[in-house]
């Protein structure tokens, strides 16, 4: 397929960029001692888009074979001649990158494949069981497993001609807890770049499985907290959501000059100085980061990108086309999540770099505060960096102390403002994002984390 | 445009599987043929045409099931090979059950034949009509994204107890996503949504009109009151926190035992006004087809009336296991297996106008959009109102930002003390405006 498309685009006509994408998905889902779904899917495709008069064109389809191609070719390059006339500011260019050739795999020793469905099974109907029966108040339980495993080749007419192999796994327990009529629920994941031994020593399923019972069954008995301003200390993955949802979105070059809140903030200090927040292709400080990608849907090498350094804001996340309109180099950030889609700016594995304060001291700091791990059943930003997230557990704080649990907390406030408030970054680090994906009209495979840290935001409760 | 083959392949998939030697097996397969023109920040960004066959294949060994899918139609056989596998090696359940034959009503206006030849520049010409009525009301505004879509669609669902339904569709949506900027004041998003089954029913401009009506109503909000009080939820909040009640209508949640409903049949669950239909049928809609995922004809389904709770939504499955009707809720594309969702779901519009319901207000808040959480179990809700207005007797006083509500769905369904005559149709989701008492509403 490779040396098809490197012929292809050697005689095409302008610039062309064409994806080819086969995918291997599984999905196992038990419910309750019940198998709810056992499903394979195989996609197939090519994408292609062209470049004609500053305009960008796209065309997607399953037909592979070479005239299907110069099919696609064909929609692609019709798509942008006819958009062109409409365009006001056309494209000036793509900027210049380090365009990927040869072969990039995501190493693993462990390969998905090698284990057959009946462990995959086995190994759901285990974890449900687990769930079921950890302790009575267990009403619902739910494990699944997914798999997606990916070969793409991209090939460009300036330059690229990579191909990229790729196997994400995760793994879920949900389990729905009841009494005297009142019902909750507690959910844990994993998800990894890797094998299937990465994926189970990421998180051992015995840890979701207690984790999910034990949140589920606590906050029976939990009161709710009370709404208002607090110091608090967050988590590894609450501090991946801030990172990503309420930051991440904020400097994605297309958001930015959609009218985003950061586009005249470059140069200046928008975060406490104890604050540098990346976005990298690589999994930094800890392995199996689920954003980890080699190379980009533009055929371009990824690399670490510094967003914030001590507080001040550095970088965008860039494309090829927004690299051109910012005059700087391209970050490795479009991505397209199949083969029908094309690429857009997305991030990757997006985090805040370690501190120096451990655990102990970040709590043994506050009087009365909360202690947040974990999102809740979901979470949401606006470009103006104004954010609600639902908390997965929260514990009060009292005189340095972590306390009784609330239920049903959220967060909110502007991701900037809490960015500016953190007074203490913690010594940890982990991922916390890898099962699950990131929605942006397309999906994408997203990491977040970083450490523990300190700071002051709007809790959501009830008013007392 | 879409695939001739389509009722051929399926045929060809379904007796592959049989060779497998699976007891049962069903086919769903999807052509579709989309022709796509996206503004972003204020300019055309890409057209895209875009072309795909799927088929789906679900075995059955006994109570057994698999389900492989493919969108390689060189790989039929591989994939009713991976789905008899799958069925081999799973555990049984005794609701495994395809539906049998019904007679199918097909519903009038589903295909405009002028869908065939609306091309590449008709989409364009859509997308950047909306781009420029939109910025028309106010040079404020920017338009973060509108996007026009033109899609035929055939569906086929074929099983080897006699089921065979075929469908052509045509679809046209559109939709705007705005914000205000002056100055360093940048607005909330708004974000509307329209939908057309014809050439001629296409009217986008009021529809970005009223996205850059919304983004500009909530610039320069400023700081709101802590209070508990009433407050009035726009059709979209609406949709944003009342979506959870699919969850408890949804059978297979009943069955899980996980749905707040499961014992309520027959019972009071909202205030005597409330009424709740899901409607396969309804004319123009966007999620109307003449059957679901199983080839069960859709229907118009009174879910609740008059607060009271009258049915679930079930598929083949659902309803064997519960031994009732199925209502023809089976839902999902040929990728997957068929799940359990809603059609166009609707709460009916009470007799009170808009301005009424907010006239009677002494203290309270209106909430256009809501950024939050709905936990479906306990239906605690928390998150933030986005472009609210304080209302203070009777009148809007001003734009209030940072403003958070919280309180119970399934208190609020008890406690409801408005529902607004005009509706909004958002997706497939058209619902009036709902006033709830007693809610908690924080600044921050």
């Amino acid at each position: 397929m490779q040396n098809l498309l490197d012929r292809i685009v050697a005689s095409a006509s302008g610039w062309i960029e064409l994806r080819y994408q086969a995918r291997s998905t599984k999905r196992i889902t038990v419910r309750n001692g019940q198998l709810e779904e056992s499903s394979s899917v195989l996609l197939a495709g090519l994408g292609v888009r062209a470049l004609v008069d500053g305009t960008f064109g796209f065309a997607s389809t399953t037909d592979v074979s070479e005239r299907g191609i110069l099919a696609a070719i064909d929609a692609a390059q019709t798509a942008a001649r006819t958009s062109a006339g409409a365009k006001k500011k056309r494209i000036k260019g793509l900027a210049d990158a380090p365009m990927a050739t040869g072969a990039f795999s995501v190493a693993t020793d462990d390969p998905l494949d090698a284990h057959p469905l009946e462990e995959k099974l086995n190994l759901v109907l285990e974890l449900d069981k687990q769930i079921q029966s950890s302790a009575a108040e267990i009403v619902s339980s739910t494990a699944s497993y997914g798999e997606i495993q990916d070969e793409k080749i991209i090939v460009t007419s300036d330059g690229a001609s990579a191909r990229i192999v790729d196997s994400k796994p995760e793994l879920r327990a949900m389990a729905v807890a009841t009494r005297n009529g009142d019902q909750t629920m507690g959910h844990e994941s994993v998800g990894v770049t890797g094998g299937w031994s990465d994926l189970l020593g990421a998180t051992p399923p015995a840890q979701l499985a207690e984790r999910a019972v034990r949140l589920a069954v606590e906050q029976l008995s939990a009161s709710h907290p009370t709404g208002g301003t607090s110091v608090v200390v967050l988590d590894p993955s609450l501090v991946g959501i801030l990172c990503h949802e309420a930051i991440g979105h904020t400097v994605e070059a297309d958001i930015v000059l959609g009218g985003a809140i950061t586009s005249d903030k470059i140069g200046k200090t928008v975060a406490s100085e104890l604050v540098t927040l990346c976005d990298s292709g690589a999994s930094e400080h800890a392995p199996y980061a689920v954003g980890t990608l080699p190379v980009d849907d533009e055929g371009v090498r990824t690399q670490r990108t510094v967003i914030i350094e001590n507080g001040v804001l550095r970088s965008f996340l860039h494309s090829r086309e927004t690299a051109a309109h910012y005059g700087v180099a391209p970050t490795g950030n479009a991505r397209a999540f199949v083969y029908s889609d094309d690429p857009i700016i997305r991030m990757r594995n997006t985090y805040i770099e370690p501190g120096e304060t451990p655990l102990e001291e970040l709590v043994g700091g506050v009087n009365q505060g909360y202690y947040l791990r974990g999102l809740g059943m979901s979470g949401q930003a606006d470009s103006n960096a104004e954010f609600m997230f639902g908390v997965a557990e929260a514990h009060r704080i009292k005189d340095g102390k972590i306390a009784e649990l609330v239920r049903g907390a959220t967060i909110s406030g502007n991701a900037f403002e809490v960015l500016k408030s953190i007074d203490a970054v913690g010594d940890d680090f982990a991922w916390d994002h890898g099962a699950g994906h990131c929605g942006k009209g397309q999906l994408a495979k997203v990491d977040a984390g970083g450490p523990h840290l300190r700071c002051t935001l709007t809790i959501g409760g009830r008013q007392a | 445009m879409t695939d001739q083959n389509l009722l051929d392949r399926c045929q060809q998939a379904l007796d592959l599987a049989s060779k497998r030697g699976v007891d049962h097996a069903e086919v769903f397969g999807q052509a579709s043929q989309t022709i796509t023109s996206s503004v972003e920040k204020d300019d055309l960004q890409i057209s895209k045409s875009q072309q795909e066959t799927r088929i789906g294949i679900r075995a059955f060994v006994g109570s057994q099931v698999g389900f492989a899918s493919t969108n390689d139609l060189s790989k039929l056989d591989e994939a009713a090979a991976d789905a008899a596998i799958l069925a081999n090696a799973s555990p049984g359940d005794p609701n495994n059950v395809l539906p049998d034959p019904q007679a199918i009503d097909p519903v009038a206006g589903m295909y405009d034949a002028a869908a065939r030849s609306f091309s590449t520049a008709d989409a364009v010409k859509q997308s950047i009509r909306m781009l420029e009525v939109a910025k028309s009301v106010d040079p404020r505004v920017i338009v973060g994204e509108a996007e026009f879509s033109a899609e035929l669609r055939e569906h086929v669902v074929l099983n080897s107890l006699g089921v065979e339904a075929t469908e052509l569709a045509s679809l046209f949506t559109y939709g705007v996503l705005t914000t205000a900027r002056d100055g360093d004041a940048v607005s909330n998003m708004a974000y509307r949504f329209g939908a057309a089954r014809s050439v001629d029913a296409i009217d986008a401009d009021p529809i970005a009109r009223r996205a850059s009506e919304d983004a500009l109503g909530s610039l320069g909000a400023e700081k709101g009151e802590s209070f508990t009080g009433q407050v009035l939820l726009d059709p979209f909040a609406v949709l944003n926190l009342f979506a959870p009640l699919q969850f408890q209508l949804n059978a297979r949640n009943v069955l899980r035992g996980m749905s707040r409903w499961k014992d309520a049949l027959g019972k009071s669950v909202a205030v005597q006004g409330f009424s709740l239909v899901d409607d396969g049928r309804l004319p123009g809609g966007v999620a109307t087809a003449s059957f679901d995922r199983e080839g069960t004809p859709h229907q118009r389904l009174s879910l609740i009336e008059g607060g009271v709770l009258r049915s679930y939504m079930h598929n083949a499955y659902t309803a064997h296991a519960l031994g009732i009707a199925n209502t023809g809720h089976a839902a999902g594309s040929a990728g997957s297996l068929p799940a359990i969702g809603p059609t166009n779901f609707m709460i009916l519009p009470g007799e009170i106008a808009k301005a009424d319901l907010i006239s009677e207000i002494r203290h309270g808040l209106l909430v256009s959009r809501f950024s939050g959480n709905t936990d479906p179990i306990s239906g605690d809700f928390s998150g933030v109102a986005k472009a609210a207005y304080l209302i203070k007797d009777g009148k809007i006083d001003r734009a209030v930002s940072g403003t958070l509500i919280a309180g119970n769905l399934f208190e609020a369904l008890k406690t409801l003390s408005g529902i607004s005559k005009e509706t909004e149709t958002v997706f497939n989701y058209t619902f009036p405006a709902l006033r709830l008492e007693d809610i908690s509403i924080t600044s921050e």
